[in-house]
């Protein structure tokens, strides 16, 4: 009994610098935002009022602008999680079956991961501006010279190619790691019993490697629903409020309309609410899926 | 058990340790600023100034400005200043500065947005009353009332902007063209441009806040011909957009006959187009002279008053001031603070710190030749053919922005346009209360 308390005592000890810096930056600041969102502080007055859960139904209800990026977060996330996931799968896939230059690939589809997507976003905005109506012009292949980011029903694309192009490939090095993962003796006898490719991928592969599939679900509904930098770097949420996104609206209400501190924290909150909702119910049914080798 | 203690006092040692450095590390100016006090004469009194200026691409003009201010205070007051300048990026500047007045960490001086930040500093107390202060006697009578808020004088200018719209007046000239001064006349003058093939506008609607120019305009210009309680009322709940629908008279205009691709376009890209005579005009400021400059040294331009009806006399051009220094009411050295406030505007030395910084003049003291735009506004403003920058909210100035770039793209109509704008002024009147 002693010995137990002393060992996780001495666990605390090793944890706690890691946990109180955690603590100081993250976690007190994320507690803090959640009590202002019960208040209607604008960020520079030295008293404010408790409102209660009038930011949250002010949200809610009276805000179409927020309820538009929500739909519009909500399209994004749901394009994104499947479109990435599907591509991710697809190219580790593809680079499995190579038998040489899998590591130049590897490298290839990874590396504009590794450009912060705020230089992508503006790289991006140049080739959509600049380079695209070039080459249209060059090429005679006029539907590119469109308004790729001034105008809302093209904007919506290029923002999800640049989140492709920047995501993919992270989420494609789990999907090669999961791969790797599946034993070679359960695909020979899959071949011994007379399966087909696609038969061996439906139902030795893809169940071997669904906790690979159960992170990278994860990971992109979790960075879908927080995206901001493509959206900011690439259109800034317009024309008008066309492409705005929940973090967005959040940032703008914050930090430049009214300053309304605490109706953006109940904002957030909400936000966190959505993740936190979503992302267990997907982890709740995919863990149920999983299967051990 | 000793162990646990021994683990624990560690703990604690290096917290505090840590804690320590971050106290250290904050107050560096003032213990070197004792000691050289100190060593240098022994009598003189050492005053630890510190300046928040969000402008750092004038660092060197502040700085030189700020060492002659610290030797003129030496010779006359025997006072050993040091200031620790502060210069953040502008975009988080205002963040920044919250973040110092809300931990009790005000700086003695910073600059503020005279229209946009002032009232909302001013209404939670932090900006001292300057109106007893010499300066305040000296600035123009065009300048002064940005700057005064219930009747007293709160700060003091730097930069003021006196913007309609740039025209290239080398294309004016060659089309024997005069700025407009009512909009048939305007389109006229759009007319005669688009059949000598010249694009009338610039447009670079990438970023809000471009289309939002239109809306001080227009609302400046009607204010003044008429409707002279708009914002008044507005802030009362009583008024409407529906008053400011004759802004898509011109708006429309200057939509229908711009450069492709607005949307795109962000203002460097058009101060860029604008500069190598893509367009004639552009709704844009004299603010863009530099990057206009620096994409064609030989071009020239000038600023006129944008026509928005056919009363000649709504056709003005919008003065308002932005950068603007104030002094905390809780600084320590208010004395020095004060000082350096009056030495901005220095009867010998100010022509000198303006003329280096592009500014315009602000003051009766400013006596120094400026740049040909300016001078074409001041020309307006003497006239008497312009206005004080209407008090619009932020929030609105935002909206109308995202509203007008909708409107470009088709996804909202006039009325939808006019109808959020009202809403962003109600939600702003029910927040500031």
């Amino acid at each position: 009994m002693f010995k137990s308390y002393r060992k996780s005592l001495s666990l605390l000890y090793f944890v706690a610098p890691a946990f109180v810096i955690y603590a100081v930056f993250l976690l007190g600041p994320t507690l803090g935002g959640m009590f202002y969102s019960f208040t209607d502080w604008n960020g520079l007055n030295r008293t404010y009022d408790f409102i209660g859960l009038a930011n949250f139904a002010e949200a809610l209800g009276e805000d179409p602008d927020f309820i538009n990026s929500l739909w519009f977060t909500l399209k994004y996330v749901l394009v994104m999680v499947f479109l990435q996931n599907g591509l991710a799968l697809l190219l580790a896939l593809l680079i499995e079956t190579r038998k040489r230059s899998k590591g130049f690939f590897r490298t290839i589809f990874f590396m504009p991961n590794m450009i912060s997507i705020i230089i992508s976003a503006f790289m991006w905005t140049f080739i959509f501006t600049q380079v695209m109506p070039q080459l249209a012009e060059k090429t005679m292949m006029t539907f590119l010279d469109q308004s790729w980011i001034g105008d809302p029903r093209f904007s919506f694309i290029s923002i999800i190619v640049v989140s492709l192009w920047n995501g993919v490939g992270y989420m494609m090095i789990i999907y090669l790691a999961g791969l790797q993962g599946v034993p070679q003796s359960l695909k020979e006898a899959a071949i011994i019993d007379g399966a087909n490719a696609w038969q061996s991928l439906r139902h030795i592969t893809l169940p071997m490697i669904s906790h690979a599939i159960t992170i990278c679900f994860f990971l992109t509904l979790n960075g879908a629903f927080k995206v901001f930098e493509v959206v900011y770097g690439l259109t800034g949420g317009g024309p008008g409020r066309s492409t705005q996104v929940i973090t967005m609206n959040i940032y703008e209400e914050a930090f430049s309309n009214n300053f309304r501190y605490g109706y953006a924290s109940a904002k957030s909150v909400i936000l966190f609410i959505i993740i936190l909702v979503v992302t267990l119910i997907q982890i709740q049914v995919m863990k149920r899926k999983e299967v051990e080798a | 058990m000793k162990n646990r203690w021994k683990v624990t006092c560690s703990a604690v040692m290096a917290v505090t340790l840590l804690a320590g450095c971050g106290a250290n590390s904050s107050t560096p100016g003032n213990n070197t600023a004792g000691q050289t006090g100190g060593e240098s004469t022994g009598t003189a009194k050492t005053v630890n100034l510190k300046m928040f200026i969000a402008q750092p691409r004038f660092k060197e003009q502040y700085d030189s400005y700020i060492a002659k201010f610290v030797a003129k205070e030496k010779a006359e007051k025997n006072i050993d200043v040091k200031v620790q300048m502060e210069m953040p990026n502008p975009d988080n500047a205002s963040q920044i500065l919250k973040t110092r007045l809300a931990s009790n960490d005000a700086p003695d001086i910073f600059a503020l947005h005279a229209i946009n930040e002032l009232p909302s500093f001013y209404k939670a107390g932090y900006v001292e009353d300057l109106s007893n202060q010499p300066f305040a006697s000296k600035l123009l009578d065009s300048v002064k009332p940005s700057v005064t808020l219930d009747g007293k004088v709160l700060a003091v200018p730097l930069e003021t902007l006196s913007w309609g719209y740039l025209y290239n007046k080398k294309i004016f000239a060659d089309m024997k063209l005069t700025p407009p001064t009512t909009l048939s006349e305007m389109k006229q003058v759009v007319e005669t441009l688009n059949k000598n093939n010249i694009t009338p506008f610039e447009l670079s609607y990438k970023e809000a806040w471009v289309p939002q120019l239109f809306l001080p305009l227009v609302v400046g210009g009607l204010m003044n011909t008429g409707n002279k309680d708009f914002t008044e009322r507005m802030n009362k709940n009583e008024g409407s957009f529906t008053e400011m629908k004759s802004m898509f008279d011109i708006v429309d205009l200057v939509n229908s006959n711009g450069t492709p691709k607005a949307l795109e376009t962000s203002p460097d890209d058009g101060a860029a187009a604008f500069a190598n005579g893509k367009a004639a005009m552009w709704v844009q400021g004299p603010w863009y002279a530099e990057t206009i400059l620096k994409n064609n040294p030989d071009v020239e331009f000038g600023v006129a008053a944008l026509p928005i009806n056919d009363d000649p006399n709504a056709t003005l051009i919008n003065l308002s001031a932005s950068t603007s220094l104030v002094v905390s009411p809780t600084s320590k050295n208010k004395e020095v603070a004060l000082d350096f406030i009056n030495y901005v505007l220095d009867d010998k030395d100010s022509n000198e710190l303006f003329q280096s910084l592009k500014f315009n003049p602000v003051a009766t003291v400013h006596t120094y030749e400026s740049y040909p735009w300016v001078t074409d506004a001041m020309e307006y403003v003497k006239a008497g053919k312009s206005y004080q920058d209407p008090s619009i909210p932020q929030s609105v100035k935002d909206e109308v922005g995202k509203g007008l770039q909708s409107y470009f793209s088709k996804q909202m109509n006039q009325d939808e346009v006019l109808k959020a704008l009202d809403k962003a002024w109600k939600d702003y009147n029910k927040v500031n209360k």
